[in-house]
């Protein structure tokens, strides 16, 4: 189906993970792709899988002048936005006890202060009717070992997906946020665990989460293109749980 | 590429309303379709809507002979099927003091009994993989007057999403639910109140939805053709609020 056809869409930490599965099925349903992310490098073979005319701008969502100069290239190269996708953030797990201001502060600065300005800094540069989805999570709802930090920021961020649905409701701007169960993407490898703990987590997503297993990038993608697209327009304010059933039963 | 392509839909209720918007949406995908109703003018003259080769049969879901009756020329028709709307509804509003015995078992025996049979009974009939969706409302997680009866049909069918999506996992089958909020369908007309009362009714349903306006039965429609897709198949025992905002700000 091409339902962005023509559309720009802006895709941060689509480098990686969700957000590189998302750039590439939003460029499938027609759109013009810009992504961001931190790492040069590997932003550079992202835009190659998701196809050609990708625009890449490095930045780190937590340096709001980054996140400026991210959208004065989109507009540059692209124009106004259709489709924004607040996807970067970062989840390391650690319990209370083990956890320092330093911690907290990497988590808070990406995933909550960095999406905030994502999306605010966003406005001048939406089209009126523009869709703008949050990646938060199941387990903002949960409690869940070892992610008092984590948990937190993603619950942060589904408020955003209210407040700011509210406030853009007069141009016809839509704010939904997609929760992801258990995903199998490289940020498993970035969470802190030792070798022994991703092994132990992945067997436990088997136990715990009611499908038996995790999802994939893919699937998440699928949600954010049906929020992405008309096919959506009377949804704003949700948050679509992509979990296995894990939230739900 | 059609999402649907090859696959064998039912949708009870799909004479009308949501039930045929999501019908000619299911069909548009390039799904066979199957709709059952109490109405045979109206399923006649859906049948022609929806497109050639749309199979209809007359059906009262309160009525467990009729369920059987469903079931038994699905079967004879399709075989097993991939996708089961459950949608067949009625929604009569009167405040508490004034519901009767009547409307009770008027609401509960279609909106509840008759949802949860049409389930069990078309269970047997589901591929492995199948994807079920279940008509609720966005009036159950809210205290709106005059829908004491009806909000508490819509809770109980919730319920059984996430009861059902629990035991069909084994056979990969996913149970959703898709919550409409005010959605423009002949649903009102036979809701027992005037012209000029259901007029006045949408006016202050569009002034309280976030949105400012009512929905389309397509927009449900295109919600329903997520939930029955490989789009979703990460996505079990959710409720997707269809509802221009009305559940979350």
């Amino acid at each position: 189906m091409k339902r962005l056809e023509g559309k720009v869409a802006v895709i941060t930490g689509g480098n990686s993970g969700i957000g590189l599965a998302s750039a590439k099925r939003l460029r499938e349903e027609g759109a013009k792709i810009a992504i961001s992310g931190r790492d040069a490098k590997t932003l550079e073979s992202a835009a190659k899988e998701i196809g050609e005319g990708t625009l890449v701008v490095q930045g780190d969502v937590s340096k709001l002048s980054d996140i400026d100069k991210l959208y004065n290239a989109v507009k540059e190269n692209f124009g106004k936005i259709d489709v924004l996708f607040v996807n970067a953030g970062i989840a390391i797990f650690a319990p209370y006890a083990m956890t320092n201001e330093e911690l907290f502060d990497k988590m808070y600065d990406i995933n909550v202060k960095g999406a905030y300005f994502t999306i605010q800094k966003a406005i001048p540069f939406l089209n009126d009717g523009a869709s703008v989805i949050l990646n938060t999570s199941i387990v903002s709802t949960k409690g869940m070992e070892n992610t008092g930090i984590y948990s937190s920021t993603k619950a942060a961020v589904r408020s955003f997906a209210r407040t700011a649905a509210r406030e853009l409701l007069p141009r016809k701007i839509r704010v939904n946020a997609v929760a992801p169960g258990p995903i199998t993407t490289p940020i498993i490898g970035r969470t802190g665990m030792s070798e022994e703990q991703q092994q132990a987590y992945v067997e436990g997503v088997k136990s715990r989460v009611p499908m038996g297993r995790s999802g994939t990038a893919d699937e998440v993608a699928g949600a954010v293109a049906f929020l992405a697209s008309d096919d959506s327009s009377y949804v704003t304010g949700v948050e679509l749980n992509v979990d296995g059933g894990l939230g739900q039963l | 590429m059609k999402r649907l392509e090859g696959k064998k839909a039912v949708i009870t209720g799909g004479n009308s309303g949501i039930g045929l918007a999501s019908a000619k949406r299911l069909a548009e995908e390039g799904a066979r379709v199957l709709i059952s109703g109490r109405d045979p003018k109206t399923l006649s003259a859906a049948a022609t809507e929806i497109g050639p080769g749309t199979l209809t049969v007359q059906a009262d879901v309160s009525k467990m002979a009729d369920i059987d009756k469903l079931v038994a020329f699905t079967k004879e028709q399709f075989g097993k099927i991939d996708i089961l709307f459950v949608n067949a509804g009625i929604a009569k509003f009167a405040p508490l003091p004034e519901s009767t015995e009547a409307l009770f078992d008027e609401h509960f025996n279609i909106n509840v009994k008759g949802l949860y049979f049409t389930v069990q009974k078309a269970m047997p009939y589901l591929n492995d993989g199948a994807s079920v969706i279940l008509n609720t409302s966005i009036v159950s997680t809210k205290g709106e007057a005059n829908t004491s009866i009806y909000a508490a049909t819509k809770a109980a069918a919730r319920s059984i999403a996430r009861t059902a999506a629990r035991e069909t996992l084994p056979r990969r089958i996913r149970v959703n639910a898709v919550a409409p909020g005010y959605i423009e369908t002949p649903i009102f007309v036979r809701s027992g109140i005037s012209a000029q009362q259901i007029a006045m009714f949408k006016a202050g349903a569009a002034a309280r939805t976030p949105m400012k306006r009512l929905g389309t039965a397509e927009e449900v429609a295109a919600a329903v053709a997520f939930l029955a897709s490989d789009d979703a198949t990460y996505i079990t025992g959710v409720e997707l609020n269809v509802d221009g905002g009305m559940g979350q700000l």
